[in-house]
């Protein structure tokens, strides 16, 4: 006798992760199909037990490269941004290249390829978030903060924070300290 | 890693606001989900219900009958449940002091309603981008604040 | 004018003063002239009581010459009538004596003399009767009779000699005082005189002190009179009258146009408070009256107003005002003034009345003007981005004709929509002082910059400017000022010409500008613009900033004709100026001129 069965691999797969996973105590959310996202650190023991479980079933972690790289490029320019203090001579492409010991094309190809921005806009916007937190956490005047960022001019500086934000350094510190006024008066 | 899929909801009073928006999401190639609501109101109680699934973006549409976006914003603000929806205005009006006094109660992005469908499209993906990036570069969310 | 009345109550002190010292100075005289006097008679008793001291020393040493001849006589005759000298001479005696004991019983050392004498006198009469006796039984020759005799001519001797003594000391007593009152006698008349020129001196600067005075006060005067005369004219000018209440008394005082302000003639009925409140208006007779016992009790009245309604039954508006004035002498008045202020109640509800009505079209437009720009969006809106659906779904199953349609409907809403913002920006561009702000000029310039910058990059345009300092502006639209100027300059170049503007900087001094005649501000900001576009001729200059004013066809150019309305009144804003000069097909020039503050 024949049985025709039809059965939904991907429904079969979430619910053996969903069980093992359990088991090990591990928290986690299904992304799209074949991506986890842990929601709580996971050991050195435990990612080792995943491993082994889930191997039973054919089901295989894949060390993607690429993601972990780009990870790699954002930590570096948050560090570089963050941390300008000793100021960084050369070319952010440079700096990049250098650190990471890829080509800046590679790197760049990359990056856009799996976050869907450029690299430069990345690091507009990390730079505009600093702007934005010395802004909100310190007394440093305008001037004084395009100047630790290496803008050329606080013109520069408020065209591009304008640019990416829509709206001026003024106009931002204005709305933060009406925030807090707001803030306070409920308190 | 791919794009999160993004769970987005707009209330407007009007019926082709609602039609713009849900079709330039629908051409938009970006994992979202999308819900629309007719007013504050029906907004609201979506919103407070226990098993509510929380929008990761809200639009709000800031002139509505029974409830208004401002009110709303208010509202959602003074919510604890509700602090990590950011929240995106969608208002035809662009005078400097709503814009204002949306981003001072709270709201996180300003969008002036465009004239231009392709622009609408443009606009929608540029907030679930930025949206998206405030979310996995753990950027700090109340310094989010974005005018379109 | 307080100068001179001050100068009088200090001469009359003055005067005072003086009045007092010569009335010392004439007593002091008086006085001393009295003691010279006295000292005078007393000087001529003196000499006087020296003559009878005299004379009766002198009858006393006749008296003694003529009993002693008589005796000599006797004793010679034997007639007895010789002797009767004698007996006359022995009363007188006494009675000199008596008389000498009477003139110097002030004189101790005359009375010690007197007693000398006394005894000395009573011996020689012993003697002499001793003598006598002896001669009258004839016995001159015994030696009793001598030795008698020869006594009775030692003793007579001796008083000679006394009262020679006594006459002299008498003398020397009177040359005494004679000396002495001649001394301070021969000085009385120096005094006198000295004392009369400070007299006559006082005299003198006291005539001039008051002659002084004279003036001064007929001046004041004068001036009191010019002053009352002002006032009554300025009375009836500014329609006031004043009046005084003097407190103590409780008497009123009103001044002739006070009459005049109730309608009544000058005087014409007594000035107190009942009559008075009878043409007061009923509604405000108790405030006023609270307003009046107030002022009894405080004696000061502050700013009071209330109705009146004259005779003729026309009602005017008082207002009253009164002050305490207490004078040199401690009397207590109230001086108030009251004035008819009908006119200027009237003319402030006019004014009051237009203002509102002001303000409310005022309000009624700008939030006609927002409704309706802002509603008209809406549905332009949705029709823009329904043909934008249109073009991009179904465009390849249109005609040519449809293609066609769907530009034209697609130019005309987005002229529309042009002209709706532009709008909407007008009537947002309004003045409130919050709004004001230290501004950095150069950002609100690169932020225009930077929203023209696909224009400025299409249109190759080359921008420079100048470095402008920090003012305190409204922030967004000075950037909208610099936005319009810009995309003015842009919008109207030269086809073939790349725009080049530039934008200069400097201060401007106020009675450098012709139009800005009679500015408060000193110094001002002057901002110009300059390009190198189509220009325009210099006879539109001011026409161009008028709403919807435009001096080309809208086919040529894309302008509203709000943009420029729209620099003038965000400049206006700002207590500016703004001009224009164009030259045709050379280019023009917009200056902004904003006050330094």
């Amino acid at each position: 006798m024949k049985v025709f069965i039809k059965f939904d691999f991907a429904q079969f797969c979430s619910k053996v992760l969903d069980e093992k996973l359990c088991e090990l105590g591990i928290k986690y959310r299904m992304l799209n199909f074949g991506e986890l996202e842990f929601l709580e650190p996971v050991s050195a023991d435990q990612m080792k037990a995943f491993e082994t479980v889930l191997n039973d079933y054919g089901i295989e972690k894949i060390e993607n490269q690429k993601v972990i790289l780009v990870q790699k490029i954002k930590d570096t320019i948050v560090d570089m941004v963050f941390n300008a203090n000793e100021s960084i001579a050369v070319k952010s492409s440079v700096y990049l290249a250098d650190k990471l010991g890829h080509s800046y094309g590679y790197l760049s190809n990359l990056f856009s390829e799996v976050t869907y921005t450029s690299i430069e806009n990345f690091i507009i916007l990390q730079r505009i978030e600093y702007a934005k937190s010395l802004i909100t956490n310190t007394d440093l005047s305008l001037t004084e903060i395009a100047f630790r960022l290496q803008y050329s001019s606080v013109a520069h500086l408020s065209t591009q924070f304008k640019n990416t934000t829509g709206i001026t350094p003024t106009t931002f510190q204005r709305i933060i300290a009406k925030r807090r006024a707001l803030k306070n008066n409920k308190d | 890693m791919q794009e999160d899929f993004t769970y987005v909801v707009l209330a407007d009073d009007d019926e082709d606001d609602r039609l713009f928006f849900v079709e330039a999401f629908d051409e938009l190639k970006i994992q979202t989900k999308v819900d629309v609501y007719k007013d504050g109101l029906e907004l609201m109680d979506a919103l407070n219900h226990p098993d509510a699934v929380l929008p990761n973006i809200l639009f709000l549409d800031l002139n509505m009958p029974k409830k208004s976006g401002i009110e709303c914003l208010i509202e959602i603000k003074s919510n604890k449940k509700f602090k990590d929806i950011a929240i995106a205005i969608y208002s035809t009006s662009a005078s400097e002091e709503d814009i204002e006094d949306t981003f001072v109660q709270g709201a996180n992005i300003y969008i002036k309603k465009p004239s231009d469908f392709n622009d609408l499209k443009k606009i929608l993906s540029d907030v679930v981008t930025i949206n998206w990036q405030y979310h996995t570069n753990a950027l700090d969310k109340d310094n989010f604040l974005l005018r379109l | 004018m307080n100068l001179p009345l001050k100068f009088i109550a200090r001469s009359e002190r003055f005067l005072k003063i003086i009045f007092g010292a010569s009335l010392f100075i004439v007593l002091v005289m008086g006085g001393v002239a009295y003691k010279y006097i006295k000292e005078l008679s007393k000087s001529i008793d003196d000499v006087q009581h020296n003559y009878q001291v005299h004379i009766a020393l002198e009858r006393m040493a006749s008296a003694l010459k003529d009993a002693e001849s008589g005796k000599r006589g006797f004793m010679i005759s034997r007639d007895s009538t010789y002797l009767e000298p004698l007996l006359v001479s022995s009363s007188a005696f006494d009675n000199s004596l008596k008389d000498l004991e009477e003139l110097t019983k002030n004189n101790p050392e005359q009375q010690k003399n007197i007693a000398e004498l006394k005894i000395k006198v009573d011996k020689n009469i012993e003697i002499f009767q001793k003598t006598l006796e002896l001669s009258t039984s004839n016995d001159f020759d015994s030696p009793e009779f001598i030795a008698a005799f020869r006594e009775g001519r030692q003793t007579m001797n001796s008083v000679r000699f006394k009262i020679n003594q006594m006459t002299a000391h008498e003398n020397d007593v009177l040359s005494l005082a004679r000396e002495i009152s001649s001394k301070r006698l021969s000085n009385a008349p120096m005094l006198v005189y000295y004392v009369l020129i400070l007299s006559l001196l006082i005299l003198l600067l006291t005539y001039l002190q008051i002659t002084k005075n004279l003036k001064i006060l007929k001046e004041k005067n004068e001036l009191l009179e010019t002053f009352k005369k002002s006032t009554i004219q300025s009375e009836i000018i500014s329609k006031h009258g004043n009046w005084i209440w003097h407190i103590e008394e409780n008497i009123y005082e009103y001044s002739d146009n006070l009459y005049r302000l109730l309608g009544e003639e000058p005087q014409s009925f007594d000035p107190n408070l009942d009559n008075y409140l009878s043409f007061v208006h009923p509604d405000d007779v108790e405030k006023l009256m609270e307003h009046v016992e107030e002022m009894m009790e405080n004696e000061d009245l502050p700013f009071i107003h209330y109705r009146i309604i004259q005779k003729n039954g026309a009602i005017k508006h008082f207002k009253a005002y009164a002050k305490l004035l207490v004078d040199s002498d401690g009397h207590k008045r109230l001086l108030g003034t009251t004035a008819d202020i009908t006119n200027e109640i009237e003319n402030y509800r006019l004014i009051e009345k237009r203002n509102l009505e002001l303000e409310r079209s005022n309000k009624e437009l700008s939030s006609f003007n927002y409704v309706a720009s802002h509603d008209l969006q809406e549905p332009l809106r949705k029709i823009q981005t329904f043909l934008s659906r249109l073009e991009d779904k179904e465009k390849d199953k249109l005609s040519n004709s449809g293609k066609l349609y769907i530009e034209r409907i697609k130019s005309s809403s987005s002229r529309m929509r042009s002209l709706i913002d532009d709008l909407l920006q007008f009537s947002r561009t309004n003045k409130s002082e919050e709004a004001f702000e230290e501004s950095n000029l150069n950002i609100l310039l690169e932020t225009a910059k930077h929203d023209l910058a696909e224009i400025i990059g299409d249109k190759r345009a080359r921008i420079t400017s100048d470095s402008m300092p920090s003012m305190k502006v409204i922030p967004f639209q000075i950037k909208q000022l610099f936005l319009n100027l810009l995309s003015n300059s842009l919008k109207y170049s030269r086809e073939n010409t790349p725009p080049a503007i530039t934008i200069t900087y400097s201060l401007t001094n106020a009675s450098d500008l012709p139009k800005i005649k009679y500015s408060k501000f000193n110094t001002y900001h002057t901002i110009t613009v300059q390009d190198n576009g189509i220009g325009f001729d210099q006879e539109y200059a001011e026409k161009i900033f008028i709403l919807f004013n435009r001096l080309h066809n809208k086919n040529e150019y894309s302008g509203t004709g709000i943009g420029l309305s729209i620099c003038k009144k965000i400049v206006d804003n700002h207590n500016g100026y703004i001009t224009a000069v164009g030259d045709t097909n050379t280019g023009s020039t917009f200056t902004v001129y904003l006050p330094k503050t």
